[in-house]
C-alpha cells in the first residue's frame, strides 16, 4: 500500500497550525490595535478646515470666552458651531480684506452655510448634553483638551465609550466650580488646599450618584 | 441493508408531518420556506457570517457641519420648538402644537388650551405629519401630467380670467372639498361677486349633508347639532359612531372620557348605549350593545320617541330582546333628565335623525348636553346636492371652466355621475390638490398646493373657534397656498398668502403688526365662544320613511375608513400599517360579514366574494366580524386608489357599489363566494377572551386600595430604592381602542413601517399596540381594547436572556434595550411573555428617501437591521425632563414627563409617572381596586399595570 503523506508532511500540518495561531491571533491583536490606535479614534491629528480657523489665536491669545461664539453650550445639548454671523461681528472690523477670511464673506453675502469638518463628533447613537455637564461643573478641557493651545482643532481624546465612563464612574476629581468652566489651565486648582474636597462636596450638593451615572439609559436611547 | 433504513424512513415522516402541521397551524412563517434546501442555506449562512464582522468597520473620517449663516430668533441647537398651528381633516380644524427641531416639523401634539383637543389628537392628525414629507407630493404644477413651471400657468390663468371677466364668469365652475376656512370662504365670496355667473360646488365625500337636511326637518333650517359628553350621563346612540374615528373624535372622545372619570371617581352617572349593525368603537365602549339591522334600528329610534312621548309617532312592535333593550334606555334617559343625548348615525335617513333631534328635545338635552349652532361649513347654493348639480350641467355643456380644489371627483364621485364623462367636456379643467390624484391625470393643469404645516391660513375646529394655520417650516417644493391659488384663477398673481390671512381678520384682530393678531398665532387660535342657537324642533307633524320591503339580499352598508378615512389619506404609511380597531387589519379593506352568515355560506376571513346589489359588482376579501348583525355586509371607502403612491392598488375600492343616491346604504344585495383565497395581513391572530383574564371587570366601587399581598419569592437581586421610578397604568375602562397612541408612538418613536408582506409575517414593529379581544359568543359577544406597551418588568426575563448584557435595568425601573450592544439573537424576544419586543429583520430605515428622514425624531436613534427594539417609556423624554429639572435644581415634578401615548390619549387613559412617589397620579390608580398586572401569574411584576373595566350596573338590564 503506497504512502498518502510523505515524511515532511507531519513538519507542514506543525508549520501550517502554528502559522494559522499567529495570523488569528496577530490578526486579532492588529484588529484591537488599529481600532484603539489615533488612526481610527483622530486623537491628535489636526483637521483641515474651510478657513484655518485658530482657538490657539482667538482663546489663548486673544482670550475670548468660549461662550461668545458657542452660545448653545449652556442652555442646550449641542455646543453648537457659531453662525457665520458670529464671525462677521468681529471681522467686519478687523481683517476685514483677509484672503483666509474670504470664504466667510462669502457665506454671509451668500447666504451659504460655512462647511466645517466636525471634530469631537460623537456617534449618532450617543446622546451627549453639554447643558447639564456645564451645569455641574464639568470644564470643557475635560473633554476636548486645551483648546487654546491648538492652532488647528483636533481631538485631544478619543472619546471613547470609557473615556466617558472614566469620569462617570469617578466624578469627583473631574468637577470644577460651574462659573469657571472655560478656564483651560487647572493646573493650580488642586495645590490650594482649600480646592482638594471640591469634587466631594460638588457631588454631595449636586446629588450626584455614581451609580445612577452608569445607566445605560443615560446616553443611548 | 434495508433494514437501518426503516426507522430513518419513519422518522423523516414523522418529521415531515410535524412539519405539516407546523405548517398549517403557522402559514406565514412557512411561505416560501419549502424552496430552499440545506446546502443553499449554509451557504448564506456562511456568508453572512463572513460579512457580520464588517458591518463594525464604518468610519466617517470627516463629519462635516453646517452651521446657519445666522442663527434664527430663539433657535438652541439641538431642542425642540413649539407652535401652536392647526392640520384639517374633513375640512375642520384639528388644533396642534407643532414641535419642530432645526426647523423641521417632527411631532405633532393637539394644543393645550384648545377646548375641542386639550393636548389630544386623533391618529390621523398623528399621521398628517408625514402627509408633509410625503415623497409622493406633487412638487410642481403640470400641464398634461407634464412638469412646468407657475409662469406658463399663471399666463394661462390670466388669459382665462380676462376672457371670465368679459362675460361675468359665464361657464366658470370651482369645486372645492368641505370648507370652513373664513379665508377661504370669503375669497370664494368676492371671485362669485367679480364673476356673478360663475357658480361653486363642494363635494366631501364623508359628509354632514344628511346631519344638516335633518336639522332643517325638525328645526326648519341647517343647523348643527353637537353632543357634550362631558355633561351627557346617558348617551343612547343608534348607530352613531360618537367615539370613532373622524373630525369629532378628539373632543368627543375627551368629553366622554371626563364624565367616565367622573363616574369613576363615583360623581354622577356614564351610560352608553347602543344600537348598531356592526361594531363601532361605540359600541365596544358601551354599557349595553344591541346588535340591529340598519332597518332595525330606524326602527328602535321610532320606538324610543314613543316611548318618551314625541308627538305623532306609533310605537312600532320590536321584538323581545330590542323591547328589553329599549326599556333599558328608556329608564336610563328618564334617570338623567337633560343630562342626557340620543344620537342617530350620520348616513341614516334624515327623517329618523330628524326624529333623534326632536328625542333630544323632548328629554331637554338641546342646549344643555348638545349645543345646537350654525353650520361651521360655508355652504354652496346647492347644498346637498351640490355634485350631482355641478355634473349635470357639465355633462349639458354648461360649463367651460373647472377649478378642482382638495376634491377628487373621479375617485370618489358615485360612479352613475359619470364625473370622468363629465370632465371630459369641460374646456379648461384646473386641479389644486396634494397630489396629482385620478382627478388631477383628467385636468390640464394640476397646481400643487402648500400642506397645511407650511402655509398660511385658517380654519374652524369642530367647536367654531377659528384656528390660525401658519408654516411650521418653509414650502419644500414649488408649491402655493390654496389662498394664493384662488387669486391666480382670477389673474391676481401678486397675492400672498399672509396678507390673505391678515385681511380676513382685520376688523377683528387689526393689522398684522398688531399685538392682538400676535397674540392669536401665538396662541393658534382665537377664543369665540360657541354662537349657540336657542332651537326647539318645530311641532309639526313627523314624516316617516316609507319602511323598505324587507328584502329577501343582504343590507350593504359603506362607512369611511378607520384608517384612511376616505382614501385621501390612503398614501400614508403609518395609517395603513396602523391595525384596524376590531380587525388589526392592516394594509388592506374587507368585506365585513357576521360569523351567522359566514357560517351560512361557508366563508372564511380571506375568502374572496363578489358583492352585487342593482346590477354593480365589486369583488375583495370577507372578513367575519365577531357581532355584526348577519343581514349586513359593511365595506370601507378610501381603497383601491387608482394613484396615490402608496396607496396605489391597496385594497379594493367601494365605489362602484355606490350611487347618488344610496352612497350609503344598498339593499338586496348577494353574496358569491369566488372560490379563491387573499392573503389578510393582521397583528393579531387571536381574539377569543375564553377564560383568559387579559382583560378583566371589576364592579363599580371597586377603589379602595388593596392591600398589597407579600411578593413571591424571586431569585431577581432586589431593585435599589432610589427616586424616582417610573410606572405607568393603563385604565382599559377608559380605552375606547381609537389607536392613536399606536400613531403617537411611532412618530414620537421612529418606529418604521414594514409593508404588507413584513406584517404577515408577524414582523410589524409597533412599540406599542392595541390588543382586541372579544369575550362571549362571536355572535353577540362584549368587546375589549387593551394597548400593549412594554411592562417594564421588576424582574424581566428578557434581560436574563440576553448574551452581550444588552437588555439592562436602569436604577430608575427602565427595561432599557441597548441598540449598540444589540448583535440580534433574539433570545430576548423569545423570553418575553408579552411580546412586546421588536426585532429589524431587514434594514427598514436605510433606503428611506431624505425627505421621509428630515420627518424623524432626531432625539431617538434609527434602528437598523438585526438590532431589538421596544417602548422604553419615551427615555428621551424622561432624560430631558431630568435635565431641566436638574439645571433648575428642583426635583421632577408629578406630570411634567408624559409618554407620546399618555400625551395624546383622548380619554386620559394612560398615566406615567413616579411610582415612589406617594402623591404621584400613577400612585393614586395603581393604589386603586381595578388594578392588576397583565399575566400577574408569572412574577414578572410589570411596572405598567391596568385598572379593569368597570362592570355595567343591571348587566342583565
Amino acid at each position: 500500500m503506497a504512502q498518502i503523506f510523505r515524511p515532511s508532511a507531519d513538519t507542514w500540518f506543525r508549520v501550517t497550525v502554528v502559522l494559522v495561531l499567529v495570523a488569528v491571533f496577530g490578526g486579532g491583536v492588529f484588529a484591537t490595535g488599529l481600532a484603539r490606535s489615533s488612526y481610527a479614534t483622530r486623537q491628535g491629528w489636526p483637521l483641515d478646515q474651510t478657513v484655518p480657523f485658530s482657538h490657539k489665536h482667538h482663546a489663548g491669545d486673544l482670550g475670548i470666552d468660549c461662550r461668545y461664539c458657542h452660545v448653545d453650550v449652556e442652555r442646550g445639548p449641542k455646543a453648537a458651531i457659531p453662525p457665520t454671523y458670529t464671525c462677521m461681528t468681529c471681522h467686519s472690523q478687523v481683517w476685514t480684506g483677509a484672503p483666509m477670511l474670504a470664504p466667510v464673506r462669502d457665506s454671509l453675502a451668500n447666504d451659504r452655510p460655512l462647511i466645517w469638518t466636525r471634530v469631537a463628533k460623537l456617534p449618532g447613537y450617543v446622546y451627549f448634553d453639554h447643558q447639564i455637564h456645564i451645569d455641574r461643573g464639568v470644564p470643557c478641557v475635560e473633554c476636548h483638551g486645551r483648546m487654546d493651545e491648538m492652532p488647528l482643532a483636533y481631538r485631544a481624546h478619543a472619546l471613547e465609550m470609557r473615556f466617558c465612563l472614566g469620569c462617570h464612574r469617578d466624578p469627583a476629581p473631574h468637577l470644577k466650580p460651574p462659573d469657571q468652566v472655560t478656564r483651560m489651565d487647572w493646573s493650580g486648582w488642586d495645590k490650594v488646599p482649600a480646592h482638594r474636597g471640591y469634587g466631594q462636596m460638588a457631588m454631595a450638593k449636586f446629588h450626584i450618584d455614581p451609580a445612577k451615572l452608569t445607566d445605560c439609559g443615560l446616553c443611548h436611547r | 441493508m434495508s433494514a437501518p433504513h426503516k426507522p430513518q424512513i419513519a422518522k423523516a415522516d414523522a418529521g415531515a408531518r410535524h412539519l405539516r402541521r407546523a405548517a398549517a397551524e403557522f402559514p406565514a412563517a412557512f411561505a416560501g420556506l419549502s424552496q430552499v434546501d440545506r446546502r443553499d442555506l449554509l451557504k448564506v449562512m456562511g456568508a453572512s457570517l463572513a460579512l457580520a464582522g464588517l458591518t463594525g468597520c464604518q468610519h466617517d473620517p470627516a463629519p462635516e457641519a453646517r452651521p446657519y449663516v445666522r442663527t434664527p430668533d430663539g433657535i438652541v441647537l439641538g431642542k425642540s420648538r413649539s407652535y401652536a398651528t392647526a392640520v384639517t381633516f374633513g375640512g375642520y380644524a384639528q388644533p396642534v402644537l407643532g414641535t419642530t427641531h432645526e426647523g423641521r416639523p417632527t411631532k405633532l401634539e393637539g394644543l393645550p388650551e384648545h377646548p375641542a383637543s386639550r393636548g389630544a389628537t386623533d391618529a390621523f392628525t398623528q399621521a398628517a405629519l408625514l402627509g408633509l414629507y410625503d415623497p409622493s407630493r406633487s412638487k410642481g404644477p403640470a400641464r398634461f401630467g407634464q412638469p412646468t413651471d407657475w409662469g406658463s400657468f399663471e399666463s394661462a390663468m390670466t388669459a382665462n380670467a380676462a376672457r371670465l371677466d368679459g362675460q361675468k364668469g359665464e361657464g366658470f365652475r370651482l369645486l372645492t372639498g368641505a370648507v370652513t376656512s373664513p379665508t377661504v370662504g370669503r375669497l370664494i365670496e368676492e371671485m362669485l361677486r367679480r364673476w356673478p355667473r360663475a357658480r361653486w360646488h363642494v363635494f366631501e365625500p364623508v359628509n354632514h349633508d344628511l346631519r344638516l337636511e335633518a336639522a332643517r326637518l325638525a328645526f326648519g333650517r341647517e343647523l348643527s347639532v353637537r353632543p357634550r359628553l362631558d355633561l351627557a350621563e346617558t348617551v343612547v346612540s343608534f348607530d352613531d359612531d360618537l367615539l370613532g374615528p373622524g373630525p369629532f373624535q378628539t373632543s368627543y372622545a375627551r368629553d366622554w372620557g371626563v364624565r367616565r372619570a367622573a363616574y369613576q371617581a363615583g360623581q354622577g352617572g356614564s351610560e352608553l348605549l347602543t344600537a348598531e349593525p356592526a361594531p363601532s368603537l361605540t359600541g365596544a365602549a358601551s354599557q349595553a350593545r344591541l346588535i340591529a339591522s340598519d332597518a332595525e334600528v330606524d326602527r328602535l329610534v321610532v320606538a324610543l320617541a314613543a316611548a318618551l312621548g314625541v308627538k305623532g309617532v306609533a310605537a312600532p312592535a320590536l321584538p323581545d330582546r330590542q323591547a328589553k333593550w329599549l326599556a333599558r334606555a328608556v329608564a336610563a334617559l328618564r334617570r338623567v333628565g337633560s343630562a342626557a343625548y340620543v344620537g342617530v348615525g350620520p348616513f341614516h335617513d334624515p327623517a329618523i335623525q330628524a326624529l333623534g333631534l326632536r328625542i333630544n328635545d323632548r328629554l331637554g338635552a338641546l342646549g344643555h348636553a348638545a349645543v345646537v349652532t350654525e353650520p361651521l361649513f360655508k355652504a354652496p347654493p346647492d347644498g346637498a346636492g351640490s355634485l350631482a348639480a355641478l355634473l349635470a350641467d357639465t355633462h349639458a355643456g354648461r360649463v367651460d371652466t373647472l377649478a378642482i380644489l382638495d376634491a377628487n371627483p373621479i375617485y370618489a364621485a358615485p360612479r352613475d355621475l359619470d364625473a370622468a364623462g363629465a370632465l371630459r367636456r369641460v374646456r379648461l379643467r384646473v386641479h389644486m390638490g396634494l397630489h396629482e390624484d385620478e382627478t388631477a391625470a383628467f385636468c390640464h393643469w394640476h397646481a400643487p398646493v402648500e400642506h397645511d404645516l407650511e402655509t398660511w391660513g385658517d380654519a374652524l375646529a369642530i367647536d367654531g373657534r377659528p384656528s390660525l394655520i401658519q408654516p411650521l417650516v418653509r414650502p419644500f417644493y414649488a408649491v402655493r397656498a390654496r389662498s394664493v391659488l384662488l387669486m391666480n384663477l382670477q389673474g391676481d398673481l401678486t397675492a400672498d398668502a399672509r396678507t390673505l390671512l391678515g385681511e380676513t381678520w382685520r376688523d377683528k384682530l387689526g393689522d398684522l403688526q398688531s399685538a392682538a393678531w400676535r397674540t392669536a398665532q401665538e396662541r393658534g387660535f382665537i377664543d369665540e365662544p360657541d354662537p349657540a342657537v336657542a332651537v326647539s324642533a318645530a311641532s309639526g307633524a313627523v314624516t316617516l320613511p316609507a319602511a323598505s320591503a324587507s328584502s329577501a339580499g343582504l343590507t350593504v352598508l359603506v362607512r369611511p375608513d378607520p384608517a384612511v378615512w376616505d382614501g385621501a389619506l390612503a398614501n400614508n404609511p403609518w395609517l395603513q400599517e396602523l391595525p384596524r380597531p376590531f380587525t388589526s387589519l392592516t394594509w388592506d379593506n374587507a368585506v365585513a360579514i357576521a360569523p351567522a352568515l359566514a357560517k351560512r355560506l361557508g366563508l372564511k376571513t380571506g375568502d374572496v366574494v363578489r358583492l352585487e346589489a342593482g346590477g354593480r359588482v365589486v369583488e375583495g376579501p370577507v372578513w367575519v366580524m365577531a357581532g355584526q348583525d348577519p343581514s349586513t355586509v359593511v365595506l370601507t371607502l378610501g381603497y383601491g386608489r387608482g394613484a396615490a403612491g402608496l396607496g396605489h392598488g391597496v385594497g379594493f375600492d367601494a365605489g362602484p357599489l355606490r350611487t347618488a343616491a344610496q352612497p350609503w346604504r344598498l339593499e338586496g344585495a348577494t353574496l358569491t363566494a369566488l372560490g379563491r383565497n387573499a392573503a389578510l395581513a393582521t397583528t393579531q391572530d387571536f381574539t377569543q377572551l375564553g377564560d383568559f383574564d387579559f382583560v378583566r371587570t371589576a364592579p363599580r366601587g371597586d377603589v379602595a386600595p388593596k392591600p398589597a399581598p407579600p411578593p413571591p419569592a424571586s431569585f431577581y437581586p432586589p431593585k435599589p430604592e432610589s427616586r424616582p421610578q417610573w410606572g405607568m397604568t393603563v385604565d382599559v375602562d377608559l380605552c375606547i381602542g381609537c389607536n392613536a397612541c399606536v400613531t403617537a408612538c411611532q412618530a414620537e418613536n421612529n418606529v418604521p413601517v414594514v409593508g404588507k408582506a413584513q406584517v404577515a409575517k408577524g414582523r410589524h414593529m409597533h412599540w406599542l399596540r392595541v390588543d382586541h379581544y372579544e369575550a362571549g359568543a362571536p355572535e353577540d359577544p362584549v368587546f375589549f381594547n387593551q394597548p400593549v406597551p412594554c411592562m417594564h418588568c421588576e424582574q424581566a426575563p428578557c434581560e436574563m436572556g440576553c448574551p452581550v448584557n444588552a437588555a439592562v435595568h436602569s436604577d430608575d425601573g427602565l427595561n432599557l434595550q441597548v441598540y449598540n450592544r444589540c448583535i440580534g439573537t433574539r433570545t430576548c424576544s423569545s423570553y418575553c411573555p408579552y411580546k412586546v419586543r421588536r426585532f429589524n429583520w431587514f434594514d427598514f430605515t436605510g433606503g428611506d428617501p431624505p425627505e421621509l428622514r428630515a420627518a424623524r425624531n432626531p432625539e431617538v436613534t434609527v434602528r437598523s437591521r438585526g438590532v431589538m427594539e421596544k417602548c422604553n417609556y419615551c427615555l428621551q423624554r424622561i432624560v430631558a425632563g431630568k435635565i431641566e429639572a436638574q439645571v433648575a435644581g428642583r426635583e421632577i415634578g408629578d406630570g411634567e414627563v408624559r409618554t407620546a401615548c399618555q400625551q395624546v390619549c383622548p380619554t386620559n387613559a394612560i398615566t406615567f409617572g413616579d411610582i415612589s412617589d406617594p402623591k404621584s397620579q400613577v400612585t393614586a390608580r395603581k393604589a386603586q381596586g381595578r388594578n392588576y398586572a397583565l399575566l400577574e401569574e408569572v412574577n414578572t411584576r410589570p411596572r405598567t399595570t391596568y385598572l379593569a373595566r368597570i362592570a355595567p350596573e343591571d348587566a342583565d338590564g
